[in-house]
């Protein structure tokens, strides 16, 4: 018998451009039958004091050399002011700044008021920001296009920047060729900022945060099932929008149990 | 006599004696330099942002003086990537050139590109038009600070005295007051790492090249990193840790407009 959650809670973080939650909400419903709630702005009716705690414990994560072992900063005013600055403003653009990703989730599940994580409740956080984990195989700090657990945070840049792009897109870039040339030059094999596809692509994104919670696994090895652990761009577009089925036949029949079993 | 009558005609300038022409110079020196000993704003560094700063502040009537430890004014603006002259602008920094009077042309949708040489002399001479005033074979080389740890001048020499090792010389620098300070000193973050030094703050230093990031985030983290200190241009980098920019000098000239910004708005608040 699987723990299925009462309902999956979504909520986002700065612009999104264009990202439909509400569309991601009922494409989880469709496939699991577990409601879904849409929240909005993680930080909507926030307090100055909650805010300004917020803004000093985000200032404090910053992966500054991805090289090394991340240690808390203790950050300059500016730092804060641009964190504040960047909670305050739902439509925030900007980012770049990596963050420790495991502190950034308990920042996060600090203002969801979730004292102790809870398998009844399912959260997905979708940001803009950027948030990286530290990989013992290289030794280095990796942004990540989502990281599970609690709750689940889900990165449109992550999406963007995180899985790489064709390897001579790279050694054009070494080479000089200006970035602007080279993103004209690849336009529609990898995805971008803005992406018309990336409402579709990060649903797959979504079921692998559901499988996580449901089972603690939320990858598969086949590059046709959008749970595939894409790690070049070729492969996100292929798993997500391109393969031969959505989810394998593994996938699928676990679905099915999902959606017989939910008391929904 | 007529030879000489001849030789008189043809002379092109007007007969000055050596000693005048060194009186000159001395005299015009000397004054201005006595004049700028005090300033509202001292700009460290006479890069494209410190230019943009001095030019804006100025403009407004501020009392501005630029250190800059070269020769030559305009830091890397005379150059873009790899040696070739061209200056790339993202927008919407074009809109900072064409105030300057600066020709560009569209590369790609939001990418213009300028006459490096072109570009730099434009901004240049709008600083000096604006009043700023320069200091340059000169080079930082402390901090002045006063109650409460404030930045409230700069300590400088000459550069090619600073670059002597003591052994053979030690001519003491000098100290200039300013009510603001302003490092524009590029990667190197002069006056910010010298406060790291007195334990003053401390720095992160520039992470690794993000051209496409980097240039927001350097503008956002324009401002003032310690009471009397405002940072601007690559100095923001290391200062916050950002990711590095490229060739490219929009966020160059965006974030000295913010310094400039600051400035003005606490020079107002008093």
């Amino acid at each position: 018998m699987l723990n299925i959650p009462g309902s999956i809670d979504l909520y986002q973080e700065g612009d999104l451009r264009g990202l439909n939650i509400d569309a991601m909400g009922r494409y989880l419903a469709e496939n699991t039958h577990i409601p879904f709630r849409v929240h909005g702005d993680i930080y909507e009716g926030l307090s100055e004091e909650r805010i300004k705690a917020a803004a000093e414990a985000f200032a404090r994560i910053k992966v500054k050399d991805p090289g090394r072992r991340f240690a808390l900063g203790e950050p300059l005013q500016a730092e804060v002011d641009y964190e504040k600055k960047r909670i305050r403003d739902p439509h925030w653009r900007i980012f770049g700044i990596l963050y420790e990703g495991i502190h950034y989730q308990k920042i996060i599940l600090d203002l969801i008021d979730q004292a102790e994580p809870d398998l009844r409740l399912c959260f997905i956080l979708f940001t803009n920001q950027l948030f990286g984990t530290w990989d013992r195989d290289d030794l280095r700090y990796h942004a990540r296009v989502s990281l599970y657990g609690f709750p689940h945070l889900i990165s449109t840049a992550g999406v963007v920047e995180a899985p790489a792009k064709p390897k001579d897109f790279y050694l054009k870039k070494q080479m000089g060729v200006p970035v602007d040339f080279l993103m004209k030059e690849y336009e529609g094999r990898f995805i971008d900022h803005g992406d018309s596809r990336m409402t579709d692509v990060l649903k797959g994104y979504a079921i692998q945060a559901l499988f996580f919670h449901l089972s603690g696994d939320p990858f598969c090895e086949d590059p046709d099932c959008r749970l595939f652990n894409s790690h070049w761009q070729e492969e996100v577009l292929h798993s997500q929008l391109d393969g031969r089925y959505e989810f394998c036949a593994r996938h699928e029949a676990i679905l099915k149990m999902i959606r017989e079993q939910s008391h929904f | 006599m007529e030879d000489r009558h001849m030789a008189e005609r043809t002379k092109i300038f007007t007969p000055v004696s050596e000693k005048e022409v060194t009186r000159a110079i001395v005299d015009g020196f000397a004054r201005q330099f006595i004049e700028y000993v005090e300033s509202d704003v001292l700009i460290i560094g006479g890069g494209p942002s410190g230019l943009m700063v001095g030019r804006d502040v100025a403009s407004k009537g501020v009392k501005t003086l630029i250190v800059e430890r070269n020769n030559y004014i305009g830091g890397g603006f005379w150059i873009g990537g790899y040696l070739m002259n061209k200056v790339t602008v993202r927008e919407p920094g074009q809109k900072i050139l064409e105030e300057l009077g600066i020709p560009y042309e569209k590369a790609v949708k939001g990418l213009y590109v300028a006459d490096g040489p072109h570009a730099c002399s434009k901004l240049i001479a709008a600083a000096c038009d604006a009043g700023v005033k320069f200091a340059n074979m000169t080079i930082f080389d402390d901090v002045v600070l006063r109650e409460g740890n404030r930045v409230s001048g700069a300590v400088v020499n000459w550069t090619p005295v600073h670059a002597l090792p003591r052994e053979i010389t030690c001519v003491d620098p000098i100290a200039l007051e300013s009510k603001f300070v302003v490092d524009s000193t590029g990667h190197d973050a002069c006056v910010v790492k010298k406060l790291e030094e007195r334990g003053v703050l401390k720095t992160a230093g520039f992470g690794a090249m993000w051209v496409e990031q980097s240039e927001d985030l350097v503008v956002e983290h324009t401002g003032e990193a310690h009471p009397g200190l405002i940072v601007t241009g690559m100095a923001v980098a290391t200062t916050y840790g950002l990711p590095r920019m490229g060739p490219t000098f929009g966020a160059m000239l965006l974030s000295g407009r913010k310094g400039a910004q600051v400035i003005l708005e606490k020079m107002k608040k008093g």
